[in-house]
């Protein structure tokens, strides 16, 4: 069960808007944030909030990139495919990655720190090869730079909640 | 209108027909896998483009997207067009996994035929095919993922066309996945259609899985008969077994779609306990030889107690025939009518409801699609006549209003305003809205007695809560251009359906446009309403037995035992009997207690027609010649080699036909001999009931004819002066029982189906959360409910959705309520307990 | 130096403040047209200056407005694009780093010409400093009175708000958007009825490029004349926000007047190809372009300049390609992001694109086929006929590169590698 305090806000801003459905991207984001991912538990939430069924939320939830339909580790790499960091350097920022964090796109390191998940042009195409880790953009990348990020990301972070 | 020519014939159609729509008028089939006639264009498959050589559209265009337009030469067989249409093919052919040798679709894929006709026969792709996991969908429907095309007609019937929401699209891109959140039973009772319509097997119809290619049954076309609508259906049968059933399309009455309980109910027909022989009590005999002694015994009674000692009770289950058969039966031997109906009550509703329907009033589904406001009194479509919710729905879709009066519970796939009132307060309730909707002058152009009814029927409902939200609904309500007033005949009062046509005339004199549809309970209740002409009940039946003035009683394809309110009394009458004729295809408790039993073909065996609840004349072919499925005596085998002339277990008869035999044996000499020609049963119909005289006797099978008691003869208004006000004499020391229908688990016939038992939900009481805290119980405990002949125990729901001062309660299957001395039932409150 | 419009206030490193904003002219254009312009002037204004619109199609800003009709039912909704997913693109962030009460002023005037009392600013995911940017300045506009009830004494109320997406790039196309903010799935929806009749919650709406709406201020305050003068071409009007990205020495967001030839772009603000590159081929307006070749390298940067040489300026974005770089594998990546983008509506989009991929991917690993190549054109040529112009825009790399460069591909096919890997 979510706590008031998730909740209040939430169902609040639901209650304000004309049209609650629109707000169907925030509540699952705001549910991801809070369990991780967008648990199956996280997908029943939210369908309750705005009164909509479980396979309309999972319609859109399985539709968009950035909603997690499986655990993540608490920094998700999104690095960028997209055709300019391709030709600039992607293939060997992503060698880099598996080499450093042991692990191939899609999968999590066993600390529950990390999980790589390729994604399309994230717009940072002035500093590529770039990614994206929760949000904020990093690049143009070097192996140095990452080892650099990965690594102040890890100590200043808590430890995840859950490694896997 | 705009004309056009496609592949160089010309035609003309209305605006706003799709290309693709008047080329199939000119024979001109184009591919399509999105587009169905029943659900829209949508463009998304890509396979129907065609090449627009000239007019206001040019160049290779998709012809279900593009209406038709004056002047544009459209070329079907253009080399762009076609090759277009063959890469489609060919990429949705990429990832189908060519299983067709193990896919119930063969023989009837719309995929198939396609990459065949669009000359798609190399594969090119070299890649991997794509592959899903499938999904559990429940006990109707088989998934099979990984054979989908992405059509997106499954989704668009469940969420747009039913408005179900536990079935959509999920993923993205090449990996579009069509299923749940997660396995279970789909919880639409329209889930079937989806099989129908995916254009190949992703979808199949789970009971009749590997029981055959199309080519191998025996088809044609048929009735639903589990409810007064009269769907339209195909049936399949193979090896002495009715297989499967899809939906027919009707114009007029259920499009191109029927509910789950209409496909899946019909295995009654091959339930492994149906009684296939003849019997004299419990000793299996020739059917001739049940008839001979059932002759004899019924020459006896009437020598000694006189023709009126046999009492006969039909059913609206029951085909125009064999009613028609009975009735003549008892008029030719001089017994009393037989009867059809439960309760005088029932009687009286249903004769008043067919009474009122005329031409100018009664609307077809179709019909109600296109009204603007919907009035429905006394009705549960979901629960009672599945089929009209979506019909209902369509003119949601359209925008139009739909306002519900009911005191139970009702759901329906879109948005409503339910007004939940005791079944004493619906006709005030109905004649407050229309009297705040139509101005009295309306009543006064239409005379004395609709004014008086106009002057006397209650103007306000008093509840402060309903009557709020009556003003904006009657506001709508004199916006609307074409209301439509549905009305129930299961839960309302005598004279509600006579309110509802009155109504129903008012608001045709203000809006210059209205319709009436009735629902009744059975599928032939219309048919028995017209042909009976008395309005006695199995009550008085039952009476007579009483008092020893009938000695026999002869039930034609009727289980009174279900029925009747109440079952002790029904059954000591029963055991009072010297003859208890029983004429059935049910494995009924009647037919297990008969002393002489006949058995009788079911719609499927035999040349039938119903009349539906809007009074139209249906036919159904038969669809196979009956007997006992192969499956139920070869032990999942081969049958036995052994040659025999007639069919295995092939005795039954129709009921009409039993009954003609048996009245040429008892009829005395120089009476009417019977035919046993069903054209001669039909002259005899139309002789008697000369409404029935234009209908055509023809293998057409026409669904155009309604049949309606002549206008004018009719007294309109009967009830002014009658309606009193609405809830002000409800007593708060009892609440009534309400006895509903539910869409699986109460109609009769299909309660027979072992696959509709599977989905059937536990009966329930329903309460509201008013009363409910005053006799401080909580949702989905057990209670005690008491009725005059004993206890029923069940869970008990709190539901806000249903009025206060009501319980409702399904006629379920699984719950003995036979226990009621005479409706309507009030409990006094305290005595409901935990 | 070519004077600066939108970019006027853009800082290294910081974000423009409303009183900065202010102090360059900001919020005039709103007073002035509230005080003195009824909407339809400031329609005419826009019309008159030619504003086409920025997020790809180039369709007259002025004209879209006024295909909202006069009596068309409220609420009306104006929808501002920041949803750019266009690889190769990242405009839109730069402007709101820059100077988000631009955008916000040219919203709230979008909004006054429709008569809209509410506006979406559509945001991608990966943009979520930006949606933070323009939620904090939406706020702060909201305080010095720029939106709300009655804004600045008039009768105009408008309010507006950031809409985070999901991310798909299907998300930047108008309808789909507009499925997208319903909690629907982002599927694009064909006319009729167009957006502009029935919109969101099927009221009237009008969705617009953010780069559209940031001119709109100046269009207002300086004059349509004005606003033509700034093209470099005749048959254009304003500056353009090239990003020019790829094989260059200065990557970046750069605002030009628009019509200035590539070559320009790309050797003078770009700063030239990088140390050992030369020019191969550039696509000039973002992934869904045709690859342009050394011998159109002169074109002037503009929607009549790249239709000319049958190519599309799209976004403005400059991916530039050296000789090194292998266009088959670049255009392989660029199959690769559309195949995994398409919102899976239309058969061609959903099925096609993945048989060209695995064609493109055979050629780039040496399994290529001379007989692949009549496919691939065949296959691209009915990707025009899929049911929204996101096929067609994955087609074009694939096209132009089978025209433009046949001797790469044939060379992959012949030597059974990719030749630029060792």
């Amino acid at each position: 069960m979510l706590s008031e305090e998730l909740l209040e806000p939430l169902q609040k801003r639901i209650a304000e808007t004309d049209h609650p459905r629109e707000l169907v991207v925030d509540i699952m984001l705001a549910l991801q944030n809070h369990h991780g991912y967008l648990s199956d538990q996280a997908v029943e939430e939210a369908a309750r909030l705005l009164d909509m069924t479980p396979l309309e939320i999972e319609e859109l939830a399985t539709f968009y990139d950035f909603i997690y339909r499986e655990p993540v580790g608490r920094f998700v790499i999104h690095v960028c495919d997209g055709v300019v960091c391709w030709m600039n350097g992607y293939d060997s920022v992503l060698n880099h990655l598996f080499k450093k964090l042991g692990i191939k796109p899609g999968e999590t390191t066993e600390d529950g720190f990390f999980t790589i998940l390729p994604t399309a042009c994230i717009g940072y195409c002035d500093l590529s090869p770039a990614m994206l880790i929760n949000g904020r953009a990093y690049g143009p990348l070097t192996p140095e730079k990452i080892d650099g990020i990965l690594d102040r990301l890890r100590s200043e972070a808590p430890p995840p909640r859950m490694a896997r | 209108m705009p004309k056009l020519k496609i592949d160089g014939l010309e035609i003309e159609v209305e605006r706003g027909t799709k290309v693709i729509e008047a080329a199939a008028r000119l024979g001109i089939i184009i591919p399509r896998f999105c587009f169905h006639p029943g659900l829209g264009p949508v463009g998304a498959c890509r396979v129907c483009a065609v090449k627009f050589e000239e007019g206001p559209v040019k160049g290779v265009q998709m012809s279900c997207m593009t209406d038709a337009q004056d002047g544009m030469v459209v070329s079907t067989t253009d080399e762009e067009a076609a090759d277009f249409r063959k890469h489609v093919i060919e990429w949705l052919m990429m990832n189908h996994p060519h299983d067709c040798p193990v896919c119930d679709e063969g023989g009837h894929c719309l995929l198939q035929d396609l990459t065949v006709a669009g000359g798609h026969g190399i594969r090119r792709y070299l890649g991997k095919k794509r592959t899903y996991n499938d999904q559990y969908l429940g006990v109707f429907v088989q998934h099979e993922m990984n054979r989908c095309i992405q059509c997106w007609r499954c989704r668009r019937f469940y969420q747009e066309f039913a408005g179900y929401r536990d079935l959509g699209a999920l993923q993205i891109a090449h990996h579009t996945y069509f299923g749940r959140a997660t396995d279970g039973q789909l919880e639409s009772p329209f889930s079937g259609n989806i099989i129908d319509i995916c254009p190949t097997g992703v979808y199949t119809d789970k009971p009749s899985r590997f029981t055959g290619r199309r080519w191998d049954f025996e088809r044609g076309p048929s009735l639903c008969i589990h409810c007064s609508l009269g769907c339209h259906i195909i049936t399949s049968a193979r090896y002495r077994e009715m297989t499967r059933l899809e939906a027919r399309f009707s114009e007029s009455v259920n499009g191109y779609f029927i509910c789950d309980r209409g496909r899946y109910g019909f295995y009654y027909t091959n339930h492994p306990e149906r009684p296939r022989r003849a019997r004299i009590r419990t000793e299996e005999v020739s059917l001739d030889q049940a008839i001979q002694t059932a002759a004899q015994k019924i020459i006896q009674i009437n020598q000694k107690n006189g023709p009126k000692a046999i009492a006969c009770l039909g059913s609206a289950r029951s085909c125009v025939e064999n009613q028609a058969m009975l009735i003549r039966f008892c008029r030719v031997q001089g017994w009393n009518e037989p009867t059809y109906f439960e309760t005088p009550t029932m009687a009286k509703k249903v004769k008043r409801a067919v009474a009122r329907l005329d031409e100018q009033l009664a609307v077809s589904m179709r019909e109600i699609e296109k009204a603007d406001f919907i009035l429905a009194v006394g009705a549960d479509p979901v629960n009672e006549a599945p089929m009209l919710a979506l019909a209902m729905r369509q003119a949601f879709r359209n925008e139009a209003t739909i306002v519900v009066i009911d005191p139970r519970p009702v759901f329906l796939p879109f948005e409503f305003e339910h007004l939940p009132v005791a079944p004493d307060d619906l006709e005030p309730c109905l004649t407050a809205l229309i009297k705040g909707a139509v101005h009295r002058s309306a009543a006064e152009k239409m005379g004395e007695e609709a004014l008086r009814f106009y002057d006397t029927a209650p103007a306000e409902y008093p509840d402060a809560p309903i009557k709020n939200r009556m003003v904006k609904i009657t506001q709508k309500l004199r916006q609307s251009r074409y209301p439509v007033i549905i009305c129930g005949t299961s839960i309302v009062r005598e004279t509600t359906p006579d309110v509802a046509a009155d109504s129903a005339l008012l608001l045709r004199a203000a809006r210059g446009r209205a319709g009436l549809f009735y629902l009744m309970s059975e599928a032939n209740t219309f048919g028995a309403a017209l042909l009976s002409s008395e309005e006695g009940s199995v009550m008085d039946v039952v009476e007579s037995i009483e008092k020893g003035s009938v000695k026999g009683l002869m039930l034609v394809e009727s289980d009174p035992f279900r029925s009747f309110p109440d079952y002790e009394r029904l059954k000591q009458a029963v055991d009072k009997l010297d003859l208890f004729l029983v004429m059935d295809y049910l494995p009924s408790f009647a037919a297990r207690l008969a002393h002489l039993f006949f058995p009788t073909q079911t719609l499927f065996e035999m040349e039938t027609s119903f009349v539906n609840q809007e009074g139209r004349v249906q036919f159904a072919t038969s669809a196979y010649r009956g007997g006992i499925p192969i499956s139920q005596i070869s032990a999942g085998g081969h049958p036995l080699r052994v040659f025999r002339r007639d069919i295995p277990g092939g005795e039954s008869q129709p009921a009409w036909q039993i009954l003609a035999k048996l009245a040429n044996i008892i009829s005395l000499p120089g009476r009417e001999m019977f035919s046993l020609s069903k054209n001669e049963l039909w002259s005899w119909i139309a002789k008697e009931y000369p409404i029935f005289a234009n209908v055509p006797i023809a293998d057409e099978l026409p669904d155009d004819v309604r049949v309606h008691l002549a206008q004018g003869r009719e007294k309109l208004f009967p009830s002014g002066g009658q309606i009193r006000s609405g809830g002000l004499s409800r007593e708060n020391s009892t609440l009534e029982l309400v006895m509903g229908d539910w869409t699986f688990g109460t109609e009769e016939l299909s309660t027979y189906s072992k696959y509709l038992q599977q989905v059937e939900k536990e009966p329930c009481l329903f309460m509201s959360p008013k009363d409910a805290s005053m006799l401080g119980l909580k949702d989905r405990e057990r209670i005690t409910l008491p009725l005059d002949k004993g206890r029923l125990e069940m869970e008990l729901r709190i539901v806000d959705t249903m009025a206060p001062g009501v319980i409702v309660m399904p006629k379920h299957r699984q719950l003995a309520w036979q226990k009621i001395e005479k409706w309507p039932v009030k409990v006094a409150m305290g005595q409901i307990r935990k | 130096m070519y004077p600066q419009v939108i970019f006027q206030n853009r800082k290294p490193n910081r974000i423009a403040t409303i009183d900065e904003y202010r102090q360059s002219g900001g919020y005039q254009a709103l007073t002035m047209a509230l005080q003195k312009y009824s909407p339809k002037e400031v329609q005419q204004a826009v019309v008159d200056a030619n504003l086409q619109g920025r997020g790809g199609a180039g369709f007259p800003a002025g004209l879209k407005w006024k295909s909202v009709a006069d009596d068309a039912p409220f609420p009306r909704y104006l929808i501002t694009n920041i949803d750019e997913m266009e690889p190769g693109t990242f405009k839109d962030r730069i402007m709101a780093h820059a100077d988000p009460h631009m955008i916000i002023e040219g919203t709230i005037l979008a909004g006054y010409v429709v008569s809209a009392e509410k506006g979406i600013i559509f945001v991608r995911p990966s943009y979520e400093s930006s949606a933070l940017i323009l939620e904090r300045e939406i706020r702060i506009a909201q305080e010095a009175g720029y939106l709300g009830q009655n804004i600045m004494g008039s009768n105009f109320s408008f309010d507006l708000i950031v809409h985070r997406s999901g991310g798909r790039y299907i998300c930047g196309e108008g309808t789909a958007q507009i499925n997208a903010i319903m909690g629907m799935r982002a599927h694009p929806k064909q006319p009729p009825p167009r957006s502009t009749e029935k919109g969101l919650w099927d009221q009237p709406t009008v969705l617009n490029n953010i780069e559209t709406l940031v001119n709109v201020p100046h269009i207002v305050r300086h004059g349509a004349e004005w606003f033509k003068g700034l093209a470099k071409t005749k048959a254009s009007s304003g500056t353009k926000l090239y990003c020019v990205s790829g094989k260059v020495n200065r990557p970046g967001c750069y605002e030009l007047p628009m019509g200035t030839p590539l070559r320009e772009i790309i050797e003078e603000h770009a700063g030239g190809l990088l140390p050992g590159s030369e020019f191969k081929a550039c696509l000039p307006g973002g992934a869904s372009t045709c690859f342009l070749g050394k011998e159109d390298y002169d074109v002037e940067m503009d929607f009549e300049g790249l239709k000319k040489c049958r190519n599309r300026l799209g976004t403005g974005a400059v991916i530039v390609f050296d000789q090194k770089t292998c266009l088959v594998g670049a255009t392989l990546n660029l199959i690769d992001f559309f195949v995994r983008e398409s919102c899976g509506f239309c058969t061609p989009c959903r099925e096609g694109l993945p048989f060209i991929r695995d064609l493109l991917w055979r050629i780039e690993h040496g399994e290529g086929e001379e007989e692949f190549i009549p496919i691939l054109h065949r296959m691209c040529a009915h990707m025009w006929k899929s049911y929204c112009a996101f096929a067609p825009g994955a087609s074009m790399p694939v096209t132009s590169l089978l025209d433009h460069f046949p001797e790469e591909v044939h060379e992959h096919i012949s030597q059974k590698k990719c030749p630029f890997k060792s």
